[in-house]
């Protein structure tokens, strides 16, 4: 593959990644390393893509289980290195307004206390806006294993964030 | 399925932006390993320690404990088989050597070994003759003797 493609794929994916897996290791390093990882695999390996029916899905994929290896390896030794990244890294945006403000920290917060599974699935249903279809076929999962983590994962949402979004309604 | 309110609140939600430096540098990174050989996916690039270190954790992921008891025992079975091991010897050369009234006892019930397996060899000196016959002769035989 040459640089253009590269480059290429880069403004058209990385994005996207950057949010799936900052989302997933609650650490800007790791997510920097497992992002440049994917692009040096792809390099090594043009054929990687060449094969795959959806580019998208393939690299979600691909950033998925880049994701979810480095949490194994991290372990029971670094959970508490997570509960910390999950107090100070968000994956959203900061705003002016101070209540939606509040509610995007206690929103990564209860994002952080779901299993990475369902976050994954979670985050690409609500901020990719994927089909379940879409996120199955790109988690390599079935489909109504990518539908029930989603419902799990969001009662969760909704039951640990209720009093706060009643009172900002 | 159409999201309900708190789904929408959710969706409005915007990602954090990716730094803007790290297209430059990530792409500096990839571009040259384009055509170079392809490696492990997933370690980053660190001294052999901490590869190995990353491997192992990998594999003794998710019961370090259970691997570790695991090694305990198996250090502990090495440790006894290494102590039997070791006493068998010593107390063969520790034995005290036998009384002469013990070997003059063990010389005689050797000789009485020797002279009963020497009259048991003249009985077996004298074999039984035998000479194949029809199968249909045994019965007269029988009644002969």
């Amino acid at each position: 593959m040459r640089g253009p493609d590269l480059e290429r794929l880069y403004d058209e994916h990385a994005q996207l990644l950057y949010a799936f897996l900052l989302n997933l290791t609650r650490d800007e390093a790791d997510t920097r390393d497992l992002l440049q990882d994917i692009f040096i695999r792809i390099a090594r390996d043009p054929d990687l893509l060449a094969g795959a029916r959806n580019e998208r899905a393939f690299l979600i994929r691909l950033a998925h289980n880049a994701a979810i290896d480095l949490i194994r390896r991290r372990g029971t030794r670094d959970k508490t290195r997570e509960q910390f990244a999950a107090e100070t890294i968000s994956p959203f945006a900061s705003g002016a307004n101070p209540d939606e403000q509040t509610f995007r920290a206690a929103l990564a917060g209860a994002l952080a206390e779901l299993p990475a599974e369902q976050r994954a699935v979670v985050h690409l249903k609500l901020w990719e806006g994927l089909t379940f279809d879409q996120i199955a076929s790109a988690l390599d999962i079935p489909l109504n294993t990518a539908a029930s983590r989603y419902r799990y994962g969001l009662d969760k949402l909704r039951e640990r964030l209720r009093p706060l979004y009643e009172e900002i309604k | 399925m159409k999201p309900d309110d708190f789904e929408q609140r959710l969706q409005r939600q915007p990602l954090r932006q990716i730094p803007a430096e790290w297209r430059a540098e990530i792409l500096t990174v990839a571009e040259p390993a384009a055509g170079s050989r392809p490696s492990t996916f997933g370690f980053r690039p660190a001294g052999s320690l901490s590869t190995l270190n990353a491997q192992l954790s990998t594999i003794l992921w998710p019961h370090p404990k259970a691997w570790a008891g695991l090694a305990a025992v198996w250090i502990l079975i090495l440790a006894v088989d290494f102590s039997i091991r070791d006493k068998t010897p010593v107390v063969a050369e520790k034995s005290a050597p036998p009384s002469p009234e013990v070997i003059v006892e063990l010389k005689q019930q050797q000789r009485m070994l020797a002279e009963l397996i020497g009259a048991r060899e003249t009985q077996d000196a004298e074999p039984q003759k035998f000479s194949p016959r029809p199968r249909s002769e045994r019965p007269f035989e029988i009644l002969m003797t």
